[in-house]
């Protein structure tokens, strides 16, 4: 545990993902979100957008698609996977994310607290796309549990 | 099917209209996994829930937020929301319907822009609580 501690303010991963428009579609169903600017390009340009958007979570695809899985961040991060609990997440929106978007995602291990039998960690991710514009950032903020008897 | 919003349209303690979502089922999790790439096999292998003590499978905590997201985006749209943040604060489990609930919370109006902020809550049939949050939106004034 007292390892993780080097690992705060270092950057955990950098990685690049491409948007495609059948994740984009297939979060919004697996959601059940039938609002029609995920997936249909023609009522996503009556809005005044240039093509269907991503949607408000979907940060998360390209977290785990594009960079750590779960198990890579627990290795990463010395967490067992058993004892993780996901406390929050928390999105600042600076632009649309659309199909055909290289986004880069860089994950930095901004703190990390301990509170009785828990750990509470904090994970920032900046994303930029292809103009070198940041479109979104997350903090996550993952919880690891005191091991169960 | 445009129906542009402004800042006007909302006052404080406005009740924003709710999204009640359909039971979740195994094969939403699944779709949900593959479609997020979170494959913690807490939310599909009840085994390992009972070793992690949740007694069983669970949802993803991403998934209630993508509920939550498409209320807020119901209410106002995508392009403009700022922030939206939660909590996750109760476990759910399969057959649990959760409905989304939405306050507006402040208003501010800045030069040419008004700003409001909300709160989001999502909660089973019980009114348990699974998620709390808090949106804020920049919005054009009439």
């Amino acid at each position: 545990m007292s390892d993780r501690n080097s690992l705060v303010d270092t950057e955990l991963s950098r990685h690049t993902f491409t948007v495609e428009r059948g994740k984009i579609r297939e979060l919004a169903l697996a959601i059940g979100d039938d609002n029609p600017v995920y997936t249909d390009p023609e009522y996503a340009r009556s809005l005044g957008y240039r093509d269907v958007i991503a949607p408000p979570t979907f940060g998360t695809c390209i977290d785990l698609w594009g960079g750590l899985d779960f198990m890579e961040l627990c290795r990463k991060l010395q967490l067992n996977p058993v004892n993780v609990l996901h406390g929050g997440q928390d999105y600042e929106y600076y632009g649309a994310i659309y199909p055909g978007d290289v986004i880069e995602a860089c994950s930095v291990l901004k703190k990390q607290l301990h509170k009785s039998k828990m750990s509470i960690l904090i994970l920032e991710t900046t994303y930029r796309n292809q103009n070198g514009d940041t479109v979104l950032t997350c903090r996550k903020t993952i919880i690891e549990r005191g091991q169960v008897q | 099917m445009k129906t542009e919003v402004y800042f006007d349209d909302f006052q404080i303690s406005d009740q924003l209209p709710p999204l009640t979502k359909p039971p979740i089922d195994q094969i939403q999790l699944v779709k949900y996994a593959g479609a997020s790439g979170d494959f913690n096999p807490l939310h599909y292998m009840p085994e390992i829930g009972q070793m992690a003590g949740t007694g069983g499978v669970i949802a993803h905590g991403m998934l209630i937020m993508g509920f939550a997201g498409q209320a807020v985006a119901g209410w106002i749209p995508n392009r403009y929301l700022t922030r939206f943040s939660v909590r996750f604060v109760g476990m759910t489990k399969l057959g649990d319907t959760i409905t989304v609930t939405g306050t507006i919370t402040g208003k501010r109006e800045e030069q040419e822009f008004g700003i409001i902020t909300g709160e989001v809550i999502a909660a089973d049939q019980n009114g348990e609580i699974k998620l709390k949050g808090t949106f804020e939106a920049s919005l054009p004034k009439r």
